[in-house]
Protein backbone atom coordinates (compact mmCIF):
# COMPACT_ATOMS: atom_id res chain seq x y z
CA UNK A 1 0.00 0.00 0.00
CA UNK A 2 2.91 2.19 0.63
CA UNK A 3 4.33 1.74 -3.00
CA UNK A 4 2.64 4.93 -3.67
CA UNK A 5 5.50 7.61 -5.31
CA UNK A 6 6.18 10.17 -2.86
CA UNK A 7 6.33 13.08 -4.60
CA UNK A 8 6.32 13.60 -8.57
CA UNK A 9 9.99 12.71 -10.21
CA UNK A 10 9.38 16.58 -12.04
CA UNK A 11 9.84 18.09 -9.08
CA UNK A 12 13.29 19.65 -7.34
CA UNK A 13 13.78 17.98 -4.33
CA UNK A 14 14.06 21.79 -3.04
CA UNK A 15 10.60 22.30 -3.35
CA UNK A 16 9.53 19.70 -1.03
CA UNK A 17 9.09 20.54 2.19
CA UNK A 18 10.90 18.67 5.08
CA UNK A 19 8.36 16.55 6.74
CA UNK A 20 7.37 17.34 10.56
CA UNK A 21 8.99 14.75 13.21
CA UNK A 22 5.83 12.73 14.57
CA UNK A 23 4.77 14.57 17.77
CA UNK A 24 6.06 13.13 20.80
CA UNK A 25 2.43 11.54 22.10
CA UNK A 26 2.33 9.54 18.66
CA UNK A 27 5.91 8.04 18.31
CA UNK A 28 5.67 7.45 22.68
CA UNK A 29 2.36 5.67 22.39
CA UNK A 30 3.30 3.72 19.25
CA UNK A 31 6.82 2.58 20.80
CA UNK A 32 4.27 1.65 24.15
CA UNK A 33 2.69 -0.11 22.15
CA UNK A 34 4.88 -2.38 20.44
CA UNK A 35 6.73 -2.71 24.07
CA UNK A 36 3.25 -3.69 25.37
CA UNK A 37 3.05 -6.40 22.84
CA UNK A 38 6.82 -7.62 23.23
CA UNK A 39 6.32 -8.12 26.85
CA UNK A 40 2.66 -9.76 27.05
CA UNK A 41 3.30 -11.89 24.09
CA UNK A 42 6.82 -13.04 25.21
CA UNK A 43 7.92 -16.19 25.98
CA UNK A 44 8.62 -15.52 29.88
CA UNK A 45 7.49 -15.37 33.14
CA UNK A 46 4.77 -12.57 32.44
CA UNK A 47 4.15 -13.16 28.83
CA UNK A 48 1.97 -15.67 26.86
CA UNK A 49 4.70 -16.61 24.64
CA UNK A 50 3.26 -16.37 21.39
CA UNK A 51 4.54 -17.85 18.55
CA UNK A 52 3.65 -18.16 15.18
CA UNK A 53 5.75 -21.23 14.16
CA UNK A 54 4.39 -23.31 17.33
CA UNK A 55 0.67 -22.24 15.71
CA UNK A 56 1.61 -23.33 12.00
CA UNK A 57 3.44 -26.31 13.57
CA UNK A 58 0.19 -27.83 15.21
CA UNK A 59 -1.60 -27.23 12.35
CA UNK A 60 0.11 -29.57 10.40
CA UNK A 61 -1.66 -32.31 13.30
CA UNK A 62 -4.55 -34.72 13.74
CA UNK A 63 -6.89 -32.22 13.79
CA UNK A 64 -10.37 -33.61 15.32
CA UNK A 65 -12.69 -30.28 14.51
CA UNK A 66 -12.05 -30.75 10.86
CA UNK A 67 -13.10 -34.42 11.10
CA UNK A 68 -15.95 -33.47 12.98
CA UNK A 69 -16.75 -31.07 10.41
CA UNK A 70 -16.70 -33.69 7.53
CA UNK A 71 -18.78 -35.88 9.07
CA UNK A 72 -21.34 -33.46 10.40
CA UNK A 73 -23.96 -35.31 12.75
CA UNK A 74 -27.10 -33.25 12.05
CA UNK A 75 -29.49 -35.27 14.03
CA UNK A 76 -28.16 -33.51 17.39
CA UNK A 77 -29.64 -30.70 16.76
CA UNK A 78 -33.35 -32.71 16.43
CA UNK A 79 -32.37 -34.21 19.66
CA UNK A 80 -34.46 -33.46 23.25
CA UNK A 81 -31.18 -32.38 25.17
CA UNK A 82 -30.38 -29.86 22.04
CA UNK A 83 -33.70 -28.65 21.95
CA UNK A 84 -34.37 -28.25 25.79
CA UNK A 85 -30.93 -26.50 25.46
CA UNK A 86 -31.93 -23.76 23.20
CA UNK A 87 -35.47 -23.35 24.63
CA UNK A 88 -33.49 -22.85 28.15
CA UNK A 89 -30.62 -20.21 26.58
CA UNK A 90 -33.97 -18.57 25.55
CA UNK A 91 -35.77 -18.28 28.30
CA UNK A 92 -32.67 -17.64 30.65
CA UNK A 93 -31.66 -14.43 28.14
CA UNK A 94 -35.68 -13.64 28.37
CA UNK A 95 -36.10 -12.90 32.13
CA UNK A 96 -32.34 -11.90 31.99
CA UNK A 97 -32.92 -9.08 29.71
CA UNK A 98 -36.18 -7.75 31.17
CA UNK A 99 -35.24 -7.71 35.19
CA UNK A 100 -31.79 -6.58 33.77
CA UNK A 101 -33.61 -3.48 31.48
CA UNK A 102 -35.97 -2.41 34.90
CA UNK A 103 -32.64 -2.26 37.05
CA UNK A 104 -30.66 -0.58 34.24
CA UNK A 105 -32.94 2.41 34.05
CA UNK A 106 -32.57 4.36 37.35
CA UNK A 107 -29.37 3.75 37.06
CA UNK A 108 -28.03 4.61 33.81
CA UNK A 109 -30.05 8.19 34.84
CA UNK A 110 -28.48 8.39 37.97
CA UNK A 111 -24.72 7.82 35.78
CA UNK A 112 -25.04 10.94 34.31
CA UNK A 113 -24.66 14.32 35.61
CA UNK A 114 -28.25 15.20 33.88
CA UNK A 115 -30.21 12.68 35.68
CA UNK A 116 -28.49 12.55 38.96
CA UNK A 117 -29.92 14.42 41.87
CA UNK A 118 -26.71 15.55 42.85
CA UNK A 119 -22.66 14.94 42.68
CA UNK A 120 -22.19 12.30 45.32
CA UNK A 121 -25.08 10.05 43.86
CA UNK A 122 -23.78 10.48 40.84
CA UNK A 123 -20.19 9.60 41.56
CA UNK A 124 -21.49 6.61 43.73
CA UNK A 125 -23.29 5.24 40.88
CA UNK A 126 -20.66 5.47 38.57
CA UNK A 127 -18.42 3.66 40.76
CA UNK A 128 -21.30 1.28 41.21
CA UNK A 129 -21.95 0.69 37.34
CA UNK A 130 -18.22 0.53 36.86
CA UNK A 131 -17.67 -2.38 39.39
CA UNK A 132 -20.60 -4.55 38.00
CA UNK A 133 -18.94 -4.14 34.28
CA UNK A 134 -15.41 -4.99 35.81
CA UNK A 135 -16.67 -8.91 36.68
CA UNK A 136 -17.21 -11.03 33.83
CA UNK A 137 -20.42 -13.16 33.17
CA UNK A 138 -18.71 -16.49 33.89
CA UNK A 139 -17.68 -15.25 36.74
CA UNK A 140 -20.70 -14.13 38.36
CA UNK A 141 -22.07 -18.09 36.95
CA UNK A 142 -19.20 -19.77 38.87
CA UNK A 143 -20.10 -17.92 42.17
CA UNK A 144 -24.06 -18.60 42.09
CA UNK A 145 -23.69 -22.41 41.05
CA UNK A 146 -21.18 -22.32 43.96
CA UNK A 147 -23.55 -20.82 46.10
CA UNK A 148 -26.83 -21.50 45.17
CA UNK A 149 -26.40 -24.69 43.17
CA UNK A 150 -26.37 -25.62 39.18
CA UNK A 151 -29.15 -25.00 37.27
CA UNK A 152 -30.85 -21.98 35.04
CA UNK A 153 -31.15 -19.89 38.16
CA UNK A 154 -26.98 -18.84 38.56
CA UNK A 155 -27.10 -18.38 34.70
CA UNK A 156 -29.93 -15.91 34.77
CA UNK A 157 -28.31 -14.09 37.35
CA UNK A 158 -25.41 -14.05 35.34
CA UNK A 159 -26.97 -12.51 32.16
CA UNK A 160 -28.99 -10.43 34.67
CA UNK A 161 -25.36 -8.75 35.57
CA UNK A 162 -24.16 -8.66 32.15
CA UNK A 163 -27.81 -6.66 31.41
CA UNK A 164 -27.59 -4.38 33.84
CA UNK A 165 -23.87 -3.15 32.91
CA UNK A 166 -24.35 -3.15 28.81
CA UNK A 167 -27.72 -1.32 29.45
CA UNK A 168 -26.60 1.16 31.85
CA UNK A 169 -23.62 1.99 30.16
CA UNK A 170 -25.14 2.18 26.85
CA UNK A 171 -28.09 4.06 27.58
CA UNK A 172 -25.99 6.31 30.36
CA UNK A 173 -24.08 7.46 27.27
CA UNK A 174 -27.26 8.71 25.88
CA UNK A 175 -28.69 10.66 28.95
CA UNK A 176 -25.10 12.50 28.68
CA UNK A 177 -26.11 13.68 25.25
CA UNK A 178 -29.57 14.27 25.21
CA UNK A 179 -30.58 18.22 23.93
CA UNK A 180 -30.83 20.16 27.57
CA UNK A 181 -33.62 22.55 25.81
CA UNK A 182 -36.50 20.32 27.60
CA UNK A 183 -34.23 20.32 30.95
CA UNK A 184 -33.73 23.80 31.19
CA UNK A 185 -37.42 24.62 30.51
CA UNK A 186 -38.44 21.91 32.72
CA UNK A 187 -36.44 23.55 35.55
CA UNK A 188 -37.36 26.83 34.26
CA UNK A 189 -41.32 26.20 35.11
CA UNK A 190 -39.81 24.93 38.60
CA UNK A 191 -40.41 21.38 38.24
CA UNK A 192 -38.58 19.05 40.78
CA UNK A 193 -35.68 16.96 39.64
CA UNK A 194 -38.12 13.95 39.52
CA UNK A 195 -40.33 15.67 37.46
CA UNK A 196 -37.82 17.25 35.21
CA UNK A 197 -36.19 13.82 34.44
CA UNK A 198 -39.69 12.36 33.74
CA UNK A 199 -40.71 15.00 31.14
CA UNK A 200 -37.33 15.89 30.03
CA UNK A 201 -34.88 12.97 30.16
CA UNK A 202 -37.24 9.83 30.03
CA UNK A 203 -38.61 10.85 26.55
CA UNK A 204 -35.58 11.44 24.73
CA UNK A 205 -33.94 8.42 26.05
CA UNK A 206 -36.92 5.87 25.59
CA UNK A 207 -36.19 5.22 21.95
CA UNK A 208 -32.53 4.40 22.61
CA UNK A 209 -32.89 2.27 25.75
CA UNK A 210 -35.66 -0.16 24.12
CA UNK A 211 -33.16 -0.82 21.41
CA UNK A 212 -30.28 -1.11 23.83
CA UNK A 213 -32.18 -3.47 25.65
CA UNK A 214 -33.46 -5.30 22.52
CA UNK A 215 -29.51 -5.56 21.29
CA UNK A 216 -28.64 -7.10 24.88
CA UNK A 217 -31.15 -9.88 24.17
CA UNK A 218 -28.83 -10.92 21.80
CA UNK A 219 -25.85 -10.05 23.51
CA UNK A 220 -27.00 -12.52 26.34
CA UNK A 221 -28.18 -15.51 23.74
CA UNK A 222 -23.99 -15.23 22.68
CA UNK A 223 -23.54 -14.61 26.50
CA UNK A 224 -25.28 -18.23 27.52
CA UNK A 225 -22.64 -20.24 25.29
CA UNK A 226 -20.39 -20.35 28.15
CA UNK A 227 -22.11 -20.27 31.21
CA UNK A 228 -23.00 -23.96 30.66
CA UNK A 229 -19.78 -25.02 31.29
CA UNK A 230 -19.59 -24.14 35.10
CA UNK A 231 -22.69 -25.53 35.12
CA UNK A 232 -25.34 -22.43 34.78
CA UNK A 233 -27.62 -24.10 32.34
CA UNK A 234 -28.14 -23.23 29.02
CA UNK A 235 -26.98 -24.19 25.26
CA UNK A 236 -23.50 -24.38 27.14
CA UNK A 237 -24.51 -27.19 28.37
CA UNK A 238 -24.46 -29.34 25.47
CA UNK A 239 -21.37 -27.40 24.01
CA UNK A 240 -19.56 -28.26 27.35
CA UNK A 241 -20.57 -32.26 27.43
CA UNK A 242 -19.97 -32.58 23.58
CA UNK A 243 -16.42 -30.66 23.77
CA UNK A 244 -15.78 -32.71 27.19
CA UNK A 245 -16.52 -36.02 25.36
CA UNK A 246 -14.33 -34.34 21.98
CA UNK A 247 -17.70 -35.61 19.96
CA UNK A 248 -17.15 -32.80 17.13
CA UNK A 249 -19.07 -33.94 14.79
CA UNK A 250 -22.05 -33.37 16.90
CA UNK A 251 -20.66 -30.40 18.58
CA UNK A 252 -20.03 -28.52 15.13
CA UNK A 253 -23.37 -29.31 14.39
CA UNK A 254 -24.99 -27.44 17.10
CA UNK A 255 -22.61 -24.74 16.96
CA UNK A 256 -23.81 -23.83 13.21
CA UNK A 257 -27.40 -24.18 14.65
CA UNK A 258 -26.77 -21.86 16.92
CA UNK A 259 -24.79 -19.47 14.76
CA UNK A 260 -28.54 -19.61 12.39
CA UNK A 261 -30.52 -18.90 15.49
CA UNK A 262 -28.64 -15.90 16.73
CA UNK A 263 -28.33 -14.92 13.44
CA UNK A 264 -32.09 -14.47 12.74
CA UNK A 265 -32.82 -12.88 16.08
CA UNK A 266 -30.37 -10.66 15.09
CA UNK A 267 -32.15 -10.03 11.76
CA UNK A 268 -35.40 -9.27 13.66
CA UNK A 269 -34.03 -7.54 16.44
CA UNK A 270 -32.45 -4.83 13.77
CA UNK A 271 -35.31 -4.72 12.14
CA UNK A 272 -37.63 -3.76 15.28
CA UNK A 273 -34.92 -1.52 16.61
CA UNK A 274 -34.97 0.49 12.96
CA UNK A 275 -38.51 0.88 13.47
CA UNK A 276 -37.94 1.91 16.78
CA UNK A 277 -35.50 4.77 16.29
CA UNK B 1 -48.98 6.91 28.89
CA UNK B 2 -52.44 7.50 30.40
CA UNK B 3 -55.53 7.05 27.50
CA UNK B 4 -57.51 9.98 28.55
CA UNK B 5 -57.42 13.13 27.71
CA UNK B 6 -56.52 14.80 31.19
CA UNK B 7 -54.73 12.36 32.58
CA UNK B 8 -51.95 13.24 34.85
CA UNK B 9 -53.36 16.92 35.60
CA UNK B 10 -53.65 17.75 39.24
CA UNK B 11 -53.40 21.29 39.44
CA UNK B 12 -56.78 23.03 39.34
CA UNK B 13 -55.88 26.38 38.32
CA UNK B 14 -54.50 24.12 35.40
CA UNK B 15 -57.36 22.20 34.62
CA UNK B 16 -59.59 25.60 34.54
CA UNK B 17 -57.35 26.92 31.70
CA UNK B 18 -57.46 23.63 29.98
CA UNK B 19 -61.47 23.80 29.64
CA UNK B 20 -60.94 26.74 27.65
CA UNK B 21 -58.21 25.49 25.65
CA UNK B 22 -58.70 21.89 24.35
CA UNK B 23 -55.89 19.77 24.91
CA UNK B 24 -54.88 17.71 22.01
CA UNK B 25 -55.41 13.92 23.06
CA UNK B 26 -52.45 11.88 23.32
CA UNK B 27 -52.06 10.02 20.12
CA UNK B 28 -52.26 6.39 20.90
CA UNK B 29 -49.02 4.29 19.86
CA UNK B 30 -49.91 0.83 18.59
CA UNK B 31 -46.19 -0.12 18.14
CA UNK B 32 -45.27 0.40 22.00
CA UNK B 33 -48.27 -0.97 22.98
CA UNK B 34 -47.50 -4.07 21.13
CA UNK B 35 -43.97 -3.72 22.40
CA UNK B 36 -44.80 -3.32 26.11
CA UNK B 37 -47.34 -6.51 25.91
CA UNK B 38 -45.29 -8.67 24.25
CA UNK B 39 -42.43 -8.19 26.79
CA UNK B 40 -45.15 -8.76 29.58
CA UNK B 41 -45.97 -12.05 28.28
CA UNK B 42 -42.77 -13.04 27.52
CA UNK B 43 -41.85 -12.52 30.60
CA UNK B 44 -44.45 -14.20 32.49
CA UNK B 45 -44.65 -17.41 30.01
CA UNK B 46 -40.35 -18.28 30.26
CA UNK B 47 -40.41 -17.35 34.09
CA UNK B 48 -43.53 -19.51 34.26
CA UNK B 49 -41.64 -22.61 32.04
CA UNK B 50 -37.93 -22.26 33.13
CA UNK B 51 -36.53 -24.59 34.89
CA UNK B 52 -35.86 -22.89 38.39
CA UNK B 53 -36.39 -24.45 41.48
CA UNK B 54 -38.44 -21.57 43.62
CA UNK B 55 -35.95 -23.23 47.25
CA UNK B 56 -33.30 -22.37 45.10
CA UNK B 57 -34.83 -19.04 44.81
CA UNK B 58 -35.83 -18.92 48.01
CA UNK B 59 -32.15 -19.50 48.95
CA UNK B 60 -30.63 -16.72 47.11
CA UNK B 61 -29.96 -13.89 49.58
CA UNK B 62 -28.70 -15.95 52.57
CA UNK B 63 -26.14 -18.50 50.64
CA UNK B 64 -25.03 -14.63 48.61
CA UNK B 65 -24.17 -13.38 51.77
CA UNK B 66 -22.85 -15.86 53.80
CA UNK B 67 -20.57 -17.02 51.10
CA UNK B 68 -19.44 -13.15 50.47
CA UNK B 69 -18.70 -13.57 54.00
CA UNK B 70 -16.26 -16.33 53.58
CA UNK B 71 -14.89 -14.25 50.94
CA UNK B 72 -14.20 -11.54 52.71
CA UNK B 73 -13.71 -11.83 56.22
CA UNK B 74 -11.02 -11.45 56.02
CA UNK B 75 -9.87 -12.44 52.43
CA UNK B 76 -6.60 -14.60 52.71
CA UNK B 77 -4.09 -11.92 50.89
CA UNK B 78 -1.43 -14.38 50.70
CA UNK B 79 -2.90 -15.49 47.47
CA UNK B 80 -2.53 -12.44 46.15
CA UNK B 81 0.80 -13.42 44.06
CA UNK B 82 -0.86 -15.84 42.29
CA UNK B 83 -3.67 -13.72 41.47
CA UNK B 84 -1.21 -10.96 40.04
CA UNK B 85 0.49 -13.41 37.96
CA UNK B 86 -2.82 -14.76 36.60
CA UNK B 87 -4.38 -11.21 35.85
CA UNK B 88 -1.04 -10.50 34.01
CA UNK B 89 -1.58 -13.63 31.82
CA UNK B 90 -5.22 -12.58 31.13
CA UNK B 91 -4.32 -8.98 29.97
CA UNK B 92 -1.63 -10.65 27.87
CA UNK B 93 -4.32 -13.10 26.10
CA UNK B 94 -6.58 -9.59 25.89
CA UNK B 95 -3.96 -7.92 24.44
CA UNK B 96 -2.38 -10.12 21.73
CA UNK B 97 -6.13 -11.10 20.68
CA UNK B 98 -6.22 -7.04 20.22
CA UNK B 99 -3.94 -7.13 18.31
CA UNK B 100 -4.64 -10.24 16.09
CA UNK B 101 -8.31 -8.76 15.52
CA UNK B 102 -6.32 -5.62 14.78
CA UNK B 103 -4.49 -7.09 11.99
CA UNK B 104 -6.95 -9.01 10.91
CA UNK B 105 -9.97 -6.43 10.87
CA UNK B 106 -7.58 -3.29 9.23
CA UNK B 107 -7.69 -4.52 6.04
CA UNK B 108 -11.43 -5.64 5.95
CA UNK B 109 -12.96 -2.30 7.46
CA UNK B 110 -12.02 -0.70 4.40
CA UNK B 111 -13.42 -3.44 2.22
CA UNK B 112 -16.46 -2.76 4.35
CA UNK B 113 -16.64 1.01 3.82
CA UNK B 114 -19.55 2.06 1.36
CA UNK B 115 -17.23 5.42 0.24
CA UNK B 116 -14.94 3.04 -0.52
CA UNK B 117 -16.07 -0.08 -2.36
CA UNK B 118 -18.92 -0.92 -4.60
CA UNK B 119 -21.74 -2.94 -3.14
CA UNK B 120 -20.75 -6.73 -4.15
CA UNK B 121 -17.17 -5.92 -2.17
CA UNK B 122 -18.89 -4.12 0.61
CA UNK B 123 -21.78 -6.72 1.03
CA UNK B 124 -19.30 -9.79 0.96
CA UNK B 125 -17.51 -8.23 3.80
CA UNK B 126 -19.78 -7.08 5.83
CA UNK B 127 -21.10 -10.88 6.09
CA UNK B 128 -17.60 -11.95 6.75
CA UNK B 129 -17.89 -9.26 9.94
CA UNK B 130 -21.37 -10.28 10.75
CA UNK B 131 -20.17 -14.01 11.14
CA UNK B 132 -17.33 -13.46 13.42
CA UNK B 133 -19.67 -11.19 15.59
CA UNK B 134 -22.37 -13.39 15.93
CA UNK B 135 -20.46 -16.67 16.89
CA UNK B 136 -19.10 -16.40 21.22
CA UNK B 137 -15.68 -16.34 22.11
CA UNK B 138 -16.26 -19.53 24.17
CA UNK B 139 -17.27 -21.59 20.53
CA UNK B 140 -14.12 -20.19 18.90
CA UNK B 141 -12.15 -21.38 21.48
CA UNK B 142 -13.60 -24.73 21.63
CA UNK B 143 -12.93 -25.20 18.54
CA UNK B 144 -9.24 -23.81 18.14
CA UNK B 145 -8.52 -25.79 21.13
CA UNK B 146 -8.01 -29.41 19.83
CA UNK B 147 -5.71 -27.87 17.20
CA UNK B 148 -3.62 -25.06 19.16
CA UNK B 149 -3.67 -26.89 22.74
CA UNK B 150 -4.62 -25.45 25.91
CA UNK B 151 -2.56 -22.29 26.45
CA UNK B 152 -3.23 -18.55 26.78
CA UNK B 153 -2.04 -18.32 22.78
CA UNK B 154 -5.38 -20.35 22.20
CA UNK B 155 -7.39 -18.04 23.86
CA UNK B 156 -5.63 -15.02 22.79
CA UNK B 157 -6.36 -16.39 19.41
CA UNK B 158 -10.09 -17.26 20.09
CA UNK B 159 -10.09 -13.39 21.68
CA UNK B 160 -8.58 -12.23 18.39
CA UNK B 161 -10.79 -13.86 15.77
CA UNK B 162 -13.63 -13.07 17.80
CA UNK B 163 -12.38 -9.41 17.89
CA UNK B 164 -12.44 -9.21 13.94
CA UNK B 165 -16.13 -8.48 14.17
CA UNK B 166 -16.58 -5.86 15.94
CA UNK B 167 -13.29 -4.22 15.45
CA UNK B 168 -13.84 -4.00 11.21
CA UNK B 169 -17.28 -2.73 11.81
CA UNK B 170 -16.61 0.51 13.94
CA UNK B 171 -13.83 0.60 12.17
CA UNK B 172 -15.73 0.68 8.83
CA UNK B 173 -18.17 2.82 10.05
CA UNK B 174 -15.27 5.76 11.35
CA UNK B 175 -14.53 5.21 7.68
CA UNK B 176 -17.69 6.34 6.30
CA UNK B 177 -17.18 8.88 8.40
CA UNK B 178 -14.59 10.96 6.62
CA UNK B 179 -13.95 14.40 5.04
CA UNK B 180 -14.35 13.81 1.44
CA UNK B 181 -11.55 16.47 0.59
CA UNK B 182 -8.49 15.15 1.28
CA UNK B 183 -9.96 11.70 -0.97
CA UNK B 184 -10.75 14.17 -4.24
CA UNK B 185 -7.20 16.20 -4.01
CA UNK B 186 -5.65 12.34 -3.44
CA UNK B 187 -7.58 11.48 -7.09
CA UNK B 188 -7.01 15.02 -8.73
CA UNK B 189 -3.59 14.65 -8.77
CA UNK B 190 -3.51 10.81 -10.31
CA UNK B 191 -4.24 8.74 -7.21
CA UNK B 192 -5.57 5.29 -7.50
CA UNK B 193 -7.37 3.44 -5.35
CA UNK B 194 -4.96 2.00 -3.01
CA UNK B 195 -3.20 5.45 -2.83
CA UNK B 196 -6.03 7.46 -1.85
CA UNK B 197 -6.53 5.18 0.78
CA UNK B 198 -2.90 4.86 2.30
CA UNK B 199 -2.91 9.46 1.64
CA UNK B 200 -6.23 10.24 1.98
CA UNK B 201 -8.25 7.83 4.36
CA UNK B 202 -5.70 6.65 6.47
CA UNK B 203 -4.32 9.52 7.91
CA UNK B 204 -7.84 10.60 8.94
CA UNK B 205 -9.33 7.35 10.29
CA UNK B 206 -6.19 6.09 12.08
CA UNK B 207 -6.56 7.50 15.74
CA UNK B 208 -10.02 6.50 15.77
CA UNK B 209 -8.98 3.38 14.55
CA UNK B 210 -6.39 2.91 17.25
CA UNK B 211 -8.32 4.24 20.04
CA UNK B 212 -11.14 1.39 18.87
CA UNK B 213 -8.19 -1.27 19.92
CA UNK B 214 -7.77 0.37 23.16
CA UNK B 215 -11.63 0.13 23.57
CA UNK B 216 -11.52 -3.92 22.42
CA UNK B 217 -8.83 -4.43 24.64
CA UNK B 218 -10.75 -3.22 27.59
CA UNK B 219 -13.39 -5.44 26.64
CA UNK B 220 -11.42 -7.94 25.58
CA UNK B 221 -9.79 -7.86 29.44
CA UNK B 222 -13.00 -9.20 30.74
CA UNK B 223 -13.62 -11.46 27.86
CA UNK B 224 -10.79 -13.39 28.77
CA UNK B 225 -12.28 -14.85 31.47
CA UNK B 226 -13.85 -17.05 29.06
CA UNK B 227 -10.51 -19.38 29.69
CA UNK B 228 -11.68 -20.09 32.97
CA UNK B 229 -14.36 -22.54 31.06
CA UNK B 230 -11.61 -24.83 29.74
CA UNK B 231 -8.91 -24.38 31.78
CA UNK B 232 -6.84 -21.95 29.74
CA UNK B 233 -5.10 -19.59 32.06
CA UNK B 234 -5.16 -16.81 33.56
CA UNK B 235 -7.87 -14.71 36.42
CA UNK B 236 -10.43 -16.60 34.99
CA UNK B 237 -8.92 -20.03 35.06
CA UNK B 238 -8.24 -19.35 38.71
CA UNK B 239 -11.28 -17.80 39.60
CA UNK B 240 -13.40 -20.98 38.45
CA UNK B 241 -11.01 -23.24 40.46
CA UNK B 242 -10.89 -21.31 43.44
CA UNK B 243 -14.82 -20.64 43.86
CA UNK B 244 -15.97 -23.72 41.52
CA UNK B 245 -13.70 -26.86 42.40
CA UNK B 246 -11.69 -26.48 45.50
CA UNK B 247 -13.74 -23.66 47.13
CA UNK B 248 -11.52 -21.36 48.44
CA UNK B 249 -13.28 -18.82 49.36
CA UNK B 250 -10.91 -16.69 51.15
CA UNK B 251 -8.35 -17.16 48.27
CA UNK B 252 -11.11 -16.97 45.79
CA UNK B 253 -12.14 -13.03 47.36
CA UNK B 254 -8.60 -11.95 47.14
CA UNK B 255 -8.44 -12.55 43.27
CA UNK B 256 -11.34 -11.43 42.71
CA UNK B 257 -10.63 -7.92 44.18
CA UNK B 258 -7.56 -8.11 42.35
CA UNK B 259 -8.98 -8.60 39.07
CA UNK B 260 -11.97 -6.04 39.82
CA UNK B 261 -9.03 -3.73 40.96
CA UNK B 262 -6.94 -4.14 37.91
CA UNK B 263 -9.66 -3.87 35.28
CA UNK B 264 -10.67 -0.56 36.63
CA UNK B 265 -6.90 0.64 36.39
CA UNK B 266 -6.43 -0.71 33.18
CA UNK B 267 -9.93 0.91 31.98
CA UNK B 268 -9.20 4.58 33.22
CA UNK B 269 -5.41 4.31 31.39
CA UNK B 270 -6.72 3.00 28.45
CA UNK B 271 -10.08 5.76 28.49
CA UNK B 272 -7.93 8.06 29.30
CA UNK B 273 -5.61 7.44 25.95
CA UNK B 274 -8.37 7.06 23.72
CA UNK B 275 -9.17 10.46 25.02
CA UNK B 276 -6.19 11.86 24.55
CA UNK B 277 -5.96 10.27 20.83
CA UNK B 278 -9.02 11.36 19.63
CA UNK B 279 -9.64 14.88 20.91
CA UNK B 280 -5.92 16.04 20.75
CA UNK B 281 -3.78 17.46 22.91
CA UNK B 282 -4.72 21.14 23.08
CA UNK B 283 -8.23 21.04 20.83
CA UNK B 284 -11.37 21.19 22.95
CA UNK B 285 -13.00 20.29 19.54
CA UNK B 286 -14.35 16.48 19.34
CA UNK B 287 -12.99 15.44 15.96
CA UNK B 288 -16.36 14.09 15.31
CA UNK B 289 -15.66 10.91 16.89
CA UNK B 290 -18.78 8.65 17.65
CA UNK B 291 -17.52 5.59 17.10
CA UNK B 292 -18.46 3.45 20.31
CA UNK B 293 -19.62 -0.09 20.59
CA UNK B 294 -23.46 1.06 19.18
CA UNK B 295 -25.47 -1.46 17.94
CA UNK B 296 -26.75 -1.99 14.49
CA UNK B 297 -29.51 -0.06 13.48
CA UNK B 298 -28.68 2.55 15.81
CA UNK B 299 -25.49 3.70 14.09
CA UNK B 300 -23.55 6.81 14.39
CA UNK B 301 -25.48 9.85 15.01
CA UNK B 302 -28.80 8.19 15.81
CA UNK B 303 -28.46 9.05 19.11
CA UNK B 304 -27.04 13.03 19.77
CA UNK B 305 -22.91 13.00 20.06
CA UNK B 306 -21.79 13.75 23.37
CA UNK B 307 -18.30 15.05 25.01
CA UNK B 308 -19.62 13.66 28.60
CA UNK B 309 -17.07 13.17 31.29
CA UNK B 310 -17.48 9.88 30.95
CA UNK B 311 -16.62 9.63 27.36
CA UNK B 312 -14.77 6.74 26.44
CA UNK B 313 -14.60 6.18 22.45
CA UNK B 314 -15.62 9.51 22.19
CA UNK B 315 -19.03 9.00 22.51
CA UNK B 316 -18.64 4.90 22.76
CA UNK B 317 -19.09 2.76 25.42
CA UNK B 318 -16.95 0.37 27.50
CA UNK B 319 -19.15 -3.17 27.72
CA UNK B 320 -18.43 -6.42 27.74
CA UNK B 321 -19.55 -7.41 24.42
Amino acid sequence: MSAAPSAPASRPDSARPDKPPPPPFVLWGSLGLIALTLVLGWDWEYGIGFSLRDIYDNLGRHNPVLEGVRNLDWSTLASPTVLAGFAETFQMAAIATILGGIVALPLALLNSVTGAPNTFVYVAVKNFNSFIRAIPDLIYAVFFVAAIGRGALPGVLALFFLSVAVIAKLTSDIVDGIDQGPVESARASGASHTQMVKTAVLPQILPGYTSFALYTFEINLRGSAVLGFVGAGGIGEVFSNYYQRGWYDRLVAVVIGFFVVVFVVDRISIAVRKRLL
Amino acid sequence: MAQTPTGGMTDAQAQQRSEAIVRPEKPFNRFRWTVTITLLTLFFVTSATVDIELTQLAALPERTLFYLGLMYTPPDVTEAPSAITAMIESLGMAWIGTMIGALVSFPLAFLAATNLFGKPVVFAARQVLNFFRSVPEIVFLILLLPVTGLSPVTVALALGISSIGTLGKLGAEVIEGIEGGPVEAAAAAGGGRLQRIRWAVIPQVIPEIVALWLYRFEINIRNSAVAGAVGAGGIGTLLVRQIGQVREWAAAGTSLAIMVIITLIVDTISGRVRRRIIRGPTRAVDLGANAGEQPEGTGPGAGPKREGPTGSVGGGAVVPV
